[in-house]
């Protein structure tokens, strides 16, 4: 264990903080300048006087926040200094507009990863590999029970899951920023030839998507007041947030799903109340982690996010991987 | 056809939440799949086998072995999953790219005929090889049935209910000839599952079946407001239930738990096949105080219980009686649609001429139950307060115009017990004692269940005796799933009479529930995991107290 005060990037009050640019990552409470990875709402806080992100990610970042907020963008790639510290912008395949951290200072490269994954999503740019001295990872499904299949064969799944209940409406609950779309995208080039409708906090995303140049589907928002025959066979997503309460008595006959990595488990499947479990996930798979640790020809890995004990151990066992632990 | 469908069966039942769909899947499948394959599914999804052929825990060393895994990293992700046939189906998952051919298309009957049982005649290494074959040979999607099925730890949120109404629904015949068909030994077979889906009732096919049990249910308020007259009063025994049969001149001893315990019984399948006429008598099977007339503790029964064969001496120091509630079958005669009142005549009508035509004295082993005629219902309750000096456990109220049904239907049978705070656990983990009981297997933890899930309700370390924890002990070193440091989890297996002083809501228990002082009262050899409590049995007797 190592507590080098050094370290240019360090944890700060729980967050990542950087002290020579004095600029602080995806802060979860207002600083003068953030760096925004992406725009998930674990991901930045209202009341920060200054956001720095990349240009998809500062147009959702205003939508969230409001277009009163001070936020300056760059493209991909694009070098631009803090406090004289060179910067820049990687995709991290996350979603729309997530993006990697790198910052050179003293010589030294680091990167911080963001959240990431390696497998393809027809809504965002694919994850880029960045080579780096010090490696700052996400790790939140660190362990190789975690692998996820092909993406268009969650998506068949899913359309079958939808045309074996032909009488039944059927709600797929994701994430609203990100998963929807990509769903929304996979969906639509299967089979289902079925309606598709959006709750009103994803039919807006969509709409941003669109405008940013991503092509999907154009959905319906759906109303409460639908009769519930037109709603039959069809399919509907939803926020996570709404599954649970008394939105889901505006439909009746229904199956519900939850799209999440989580759910290739068993029993948190059974555990989660809902009918079905998609696993399917924005995060990196336990090889994907792997890949990117060894692909960053990093000597130093961090990694925050996720319970990375195991990973840590793995890495520092069989592939003499050095995995340090922050300096709190 | 094959594991691949009952793969896809599996997934199918375990997504869906629709008791009316479950019943169309399983029909659909029963009626595209091969009888021999049908009737193993029946075997596995009834719970009919939970045959271990290797443990979870020589499965992860095995995987750990071949993929170069280390242990710890398995461990951890057990941690997470809770399954040790899943673990090892998810680090399996990309890893046996293997250009061998897949077996994508067994059938279940080779799995389970051949393929597995054949496991057990190899050497280790042999073993090991062959299991890495099959993972590399069946397709990643059978994997988990595989893992399982060798586990034994197949379990799927389908019971003996679901299987009997979707066969009845497949052959539109009524549930509760299916039900008496699916009574008793299930061996996979062809004829086993054409003796099922057979349209012709012939009830010589079922001579060598119990009917399914009429189970009693929990006394309610609601039955004070009937008259006192409308029902018939017994002792509720505490023994083993049973059917005597005795067909074409063979006699059976069935319990509840649809064992056959003809070898564990002797004397009383000798002297019962000296009556001449042919029968089922429904009752309770007690080791019984012939000074007395009264039953002895249940305890002693337990000495019966396992024991096949038991020694002259044995019969001597442990007598046992069976005592008849019910005549359910005479001479051929299926009488369960007469109404109780009747069957009760029947039954003494050919009690008194089997004690007086018959060449031994049967007195001295069989009788019929006593009936109790309260005046009035405070009667009732003070004849229930009795109960414990006769060693019985408070009064069966029977409606006297009701037939023999099979199942739970509510309103037939009802118990009325003397101490209601009383429910029967399954055994899931076992913890090491402390001080005077170290290195013993002393504090247990129990479950109930909950959608075919066992959730833990309560921990208890006192009540059984040293003897009793020894032999536990044994058994739990012997069936331990997994060990997370000093606690093992348990093959769900042991059923255990739990009593406790005070039932309540409890957030901070995942049963939402919490009971006060819980103690074992008994250990239920003669039950199955089947026959223990659910939750909401747990929250119905919360209801009753408050």
């Amino acid at each position: 264990m190592r507590t080098k005060q050094e370290d240019l990037i360090r944890y700060k009050d729980g967050n990542l903080y950087c002290e020579p640019a004095d600029i602080w990552i995806d802060p979860s409470k207002p600083v003068k300048r953030a760096l925004i990875t992406h725009a998930h709402f674990d991901h930045f806080t209202f009341g920060c006087e200054e956001y720095i992100s990349s240009k998809e990610t500062g147009i959702l970042l205003k939508e969230r926040v409001g277009d009163n907020i001070k936020i300056t963008t760059f493209e991909y790639g694009e070098e631009f200094k803090i406090n004289g510290i060179n910067t820049s912008f990687h995709p991290s395949g996350h979603i729309l507009g997530s993006s990697q951290i790198k910052f050179i200072f003293a010589e030294e490269k680091w990167l911080i990863t963001g959240d990431f994954k390696l497998q393809k999503d027809q809504t965002c740019k694919r994850y880029e590999i960045v080579k780096t001295d010090y490696l700052i990872s996400e790790c939140t499904f660190g362990l190789p029970i975690f692998k996820w299949d092909d993406t268009n064969k969650i998506a068949n799944d899913i359309s079958k899951w939808i045309s074996n209940s032909p009488e039944k409406t059927s709600l797929l609950f994701c994430y609203s920023l990100g998963k929807a779309q990509r769903l929304l995208k996979e969906i639509s080039q299967t089979n289902f030839q079925g309606n598709i409708y959006s709750h009103g906090s994803i039919h807006k995303i969509n709409n941003s998507y669109r405008k940013l140049g991503i092509d999907i589907k154009d959905t319906i928002k759906i109303e409460n007041k639908k009769k519930i025959d037109e709603l039959k066979g069809s399919l509907i997503l939803l926020p996570p947030s709404l599954s649970k309460g008394s939105y889901l008595k505006n439909f009746k006959n229904i199956q519900t799903a939850f799209a999440s990595g989580w759910m290739s488990i068993r029993a948190l499947r059974k555990r989660s109340g809902y009918d079905k479990g998609f696993a399917i996930s924005d995060h990196a798979d336990w090889d994907g982690i792997l890949e990117v640790v060894k692909k960053s020809e990093a000597k130093n890995v961090f990694f925050h996010h996720g319970d990375s004990e195991a990973l840590s151990k793995y890495l520092v066992e069989k592939e003499s991987i050095n995995v340090l632990l922050f300096g709190k | 056809m094959s594991l691949k469908k009952f793969s896809e069966l599996f997934g199918d039942l375990d997504s869906i939440n629709s008791t009316n769909n479950k019943i169309e899947v399983l029909k659909n499948y029963f009626l595209s799949n091969d009888p021999i394959d049908n009737s193993w599914a029946i075997y596995l999804l009834t719970g009919k086998n939970n045959k271990r052929f290797i443990s979870g825990r020589y499965l992860k060393n095995l995987f750990s072995q071949i993929y170069e895994y280390p242990q710890w990293l398995i461990d951890t992700c057990y941690l997470k999953v809770g399954d040790s046939a899943e673990v090892i189906t998810l680090l399996l998952k990309n890893k046996t790219n293997s250009r061998k051919k897949k077996l994508s298309n067994i059938s279940l009957n080779a799995l389970l005929s051949e393929t597995i049982p054949a496991l057990s005649k190899l050497n280790e290494e042999e073993k090991n090889l062959e299991i890495k074959n099959l993972w590399e040979t069946l397709p990643e999607d059978n994997h988990l049935i595989f893992n399982k099925i060798l586990t034994g730890t197949f379990r799927v949120g389908v019971s003996i209910g679901l299987i009997t109404k979707s066969i009845s629904k497949l052959i539109n015949i009524e549930e509760e000839i299916i039900s008496h068909r699916l009574m008793g030994d299930f061996k996979p077979s062809i004829d086993s599952y054409e003796f099922l889906i057979n349209k012709n009732i012939n009830l010589q096919e079922l001579n060598s079946k119990p009917f399914p049990f009429l189970l009693a249910n929990t006394i309610e308020d609601k039955i004070f407001k009937n008259s006192i007259n409308d029902f018939q009063f017994e002792w509720k025994y505490d023994g083993i239930r049973m059917q005597l049969i005795k067909r074409s001149g063979n006699v059976s001893l069935w319990t509840r738990g649809q064992e056959l315990v003809n070898e564990s019984f002797p004397e009383l399948v000798e002297k019962m096949s000296h009556i001449k006429d042919d029968f089922v008598l429904d009752g309770e099977l007690l080791v019984w105080n012939f000074k007395e007339q009264i039953a002895f503790d249940f305890s002693l029964l337990q000495k019966r219980i396992n024991r096949k064969s038991p020694t002259r001496a044995i019969q001597i120091k442990y007598p046992i009686i069976f005592i008849a509630y019910d005549l359910l079958e005479i001479n051929g005669r299926d009488i369960r649609e007469i109404k109780l009142e009747n069957r009760r005549i029947e039954l003494e009508k050919y009690f008194s001429k089997w004690q007086i035509k018959t060449e031994n004295n049967i007195s001295d082993i069989f009788k019929i139950c006593d009936l109790i005629f309260p005046k009035d219902w405070p009667d009732a309750l003070t004849y229930k307060e009795k109960s414990r000096e006769n060693n019985t456990e408070g009064l069966i109220i029977k409606k006297k115009t009701s037939t023999y049904s099979s199942g739970r239907k509510k309103g037939i049978w009802w118990k009325y017990k003397v101490d209601p705070m009383q429910l029967d656990a399954v055994l899931i983990y076992a913890k090491g004692g402390s001080g005077r009981r170290a290195g013993l297997y002393t504090d247990y933890s129990f479950a109930l269940w909950q959608d075919k899930e066992l959730i833990k309700f309560a921990s208890a370390y006192s009540g059984l005796t040293n003897i009793e924890i020894k032999e536990l002990d044994k058994w739990i070193r012997k069936n331990t799933i997994e060990k997370f440091g000093p606690v093992r989890s348990l093959k769900p297996e042991m059923v255990f009479e739990i009593s406790f002083e005070k039932i309540q809501i409890s957030k901070r228990h995942k049963s939402g529930i919490a009971v006060r002082f819980p103690r074992i009262t008994k250990w239920r050899k003669d039950k199955k995991i089947n026959d223990a409590d659910s939750l909401e049995n747990a929250y119905e007797l919360m209801k009753k107290i408050s």
